[in-house]
């Protein structure tokens, strides 16, 4: 039997495929379209205030981005003028469009990026990537709030490895998915990139407001400003009947940085080399205080991942009892 | 009735029409009986009644309505917990997992069987790619997760699924003559 087979038992047995499913649901239908409209009248008819849904951090640790373009993109919300800038503030927009193209160039090949958010002055949700050419490893190590283990993910040389109850395992070569399914590694790490790619950052390209520049004594430089929170997380999706928006990397944001139009506090800092160092976002106050930041390090010098030497394939772990 | 009423009774109708069906197998699958699917599914659309304003428009609209599922579930599930303790294991086994009905063929019994073996969130995921025909970023906003993490779990559960069906299936036709795909039960 091979994938195919599999599949297509599986969906041979969706209870939609059955026999008489279409007419049952039909008989069922008008029921149910009474029974819905009945008790909306009993709740106050159309204008009824909806329940609101308890409210969940929507914080997840998973990592989306490789990514040069997420510093470019960052940076680029920076790097926008506003009307009426002096010539101090052009020359600080010029630098930090500057810096984003340096940066991109420097992680074209490889990088580390360190991403992190506190809330409260606390860590909140953390997570290292490191990629080289096609070859990802990305460790979330955000708090285990549930005492789930953390989640690890490597692919090298186009071999999905994931991190299990402590014990790497093998998820398979792209020979063995199938094909246009949406998890082959390739389509993985496509959908790293997607997100960080050309169209993220021309999503970001929209006002900024009061560009200011600060130099350290180390010789890095900080660049200072205020972006609107819609244009660094965007909208993906929705979550409870609420869309959610998400950082670069794949972040929810919360709060004032879930409303489109908030300005949020926004720091690029920059190196000697030119090179930036680190993206910080911040926003809200006291414990309600959040900061997203992105630290980038061996801008082309990252090694590549290697595969575990001690994975074992998918099959092999599910025999030996662990599912 | 005003034009504004009629206009969002339309609505709402053609969203029914639309979906009522998805919705139903959705919440029959798993819900703990017949009754609590119904139950789940007139709670979905009451939700989507009071809700209409802000639900979006096509692909999306049939998105947030397995969602809002998921979560009307989830809490059917609470409830029942908290109406019956004693129950509570026996309660949530079934809410995660109804059995085949007994008239399944045995193939279809197999398929119960290995879905049984996976982990709830590897099959929730498997089975909205494969029953409910959802992209890898529906079904991450069906879960409220990322689209990378529903990607992950969906190639994960799919190697999982293939492997347990498979032995599954090897294990059938070795204690069974003829094979299963020569004469079946």
């Amino acid at each position: 039997m091979n994938t195919s087979e599999s599949f297509q038992a599986l969906r041979r047995a969706n209870p939609r495929a059955r026999d008489g499913f279409a007419q049952s649901a039909e008989a069922a239908a008008d029921a149910l379209h009474a029974r819905v409209i009945a008790a909306a009248v009993d709740a106050g008819g159309p204008g009824a205030p909806a329940r609101r849904p308890t409210r969940r951090r929507l914080v997840r640790g998973s990592a989306v981005g490789v990514s040069l373009a997420a510093a470019a993109a960052m940076a680029a919300v920076l790097a926008l003028s506003s009307p009426g800038v002096g010539p101090g503030v052009a020359n600080a927009v010029v630098a930090v469009r500057d810096a984003a193209a340096a940066t991109a160039a420097a992680a074209e090949e490889s990088g580390t990026a360190v991403v992190r958010i506190t809330h409260g002055g606390e860590l909140w949700a953390g997570t290292t990537v490191r990629w080289n050419g096609e070859d990802v490893a990305l460790a979330s190590d955000h708090p285990r709030r549930q005492g789930r283990p953390g989640d690890e993910l490597l692919v090298v040389d186009g071999v999905l490895y994931l991190l299990e109850d402590g014990d790497w395992v093998m998820a398979g070569s792209p020979a063995s998915i199938d094909p246009d399914s949406g998890t082959t590694p390739d389509e993985y790490l496509a959908a790293v990139r997607e997100d960080t790619g050309g169209a993220t950052l021309r999503r970001m390209i929209d006002g900024m407001t009061g560009l200011t520049e600060r130099r350290l004594g180390d010789g890095t430089t900080v660049y200072s400003g205020s972006a609107a929170a819609g244009l660094v997380a965007r909208e993906s999706g929705f979550k409870e009947g609420q869309a959610i928006r998400v950082f670069p990397f794949g972040y929810v944001a919360h709060d004032e940085a879930a409303r489109p139009a908030a300005p949020l506090d926004a720091d690029v800092t920059v190196g000697p080399d030119g090179v930036i160092r680190e993206i910080a976002v911040r926003w809200g106050s006291g414990t309600s205080a959040w900061t997203y930041t992105v630290a980038y390090s061996r801008l082309g010098d990252t090694p590549a991942p290697v595969a575990p030497e001690n994975a074992r394939p998918l099959r092999e772990r599910l025999r030996a009892g662990k599912k | 009735m005003t034009d504004g009423e009629r206009a969002r009774r339309r609505r709402f109708d053609a969203l029914f029409a639309s979906h009522n069906a998805s919705i139903l197998a959705y919440c029959g699958w798993r819900a703990g009986s017949a009754s609590d699917a119904q139950d789940a599914a007139a709670e979905v659309f009451l939700v989507a009644w009071r809700r209409l304003d802000e639900l979006p428009d096509g692909d999306a609209a049939r998105v947030w309505l397995y969602a809002t599922a998921r979560r009307v579930l989830a809490n059917q599930r609470r409830s029942e917990r908290r109406r019956a303790a004693l129950y509570e294991r026996l309660a949530l086994d079934a809410a995660a997992f109804p059995q085949g009905p007994p008239s399944a063929s045995l193939e279809e019994a197999l398929v119960h069987e290995a879905l049984g073996r996976l982990r709830p969130r590897d099959r929730e995921v498997l089975l909205l790619a494969e029953w409910e025909d959802l992209s890898a970023a529906e079904i991450a906003a069906v879960m409220g997760c990322l689209a990378m993490t529903a990607r992950g779990r969906l190639h994960r559960a799919r190697r999982r699924f293939r492997a347990v069906f498979e032995d599954l299936l090897a294990a059938e036709t070795h204690t069974r003559q003829p094979a299963f795909r020569e004469g079946g039960p």
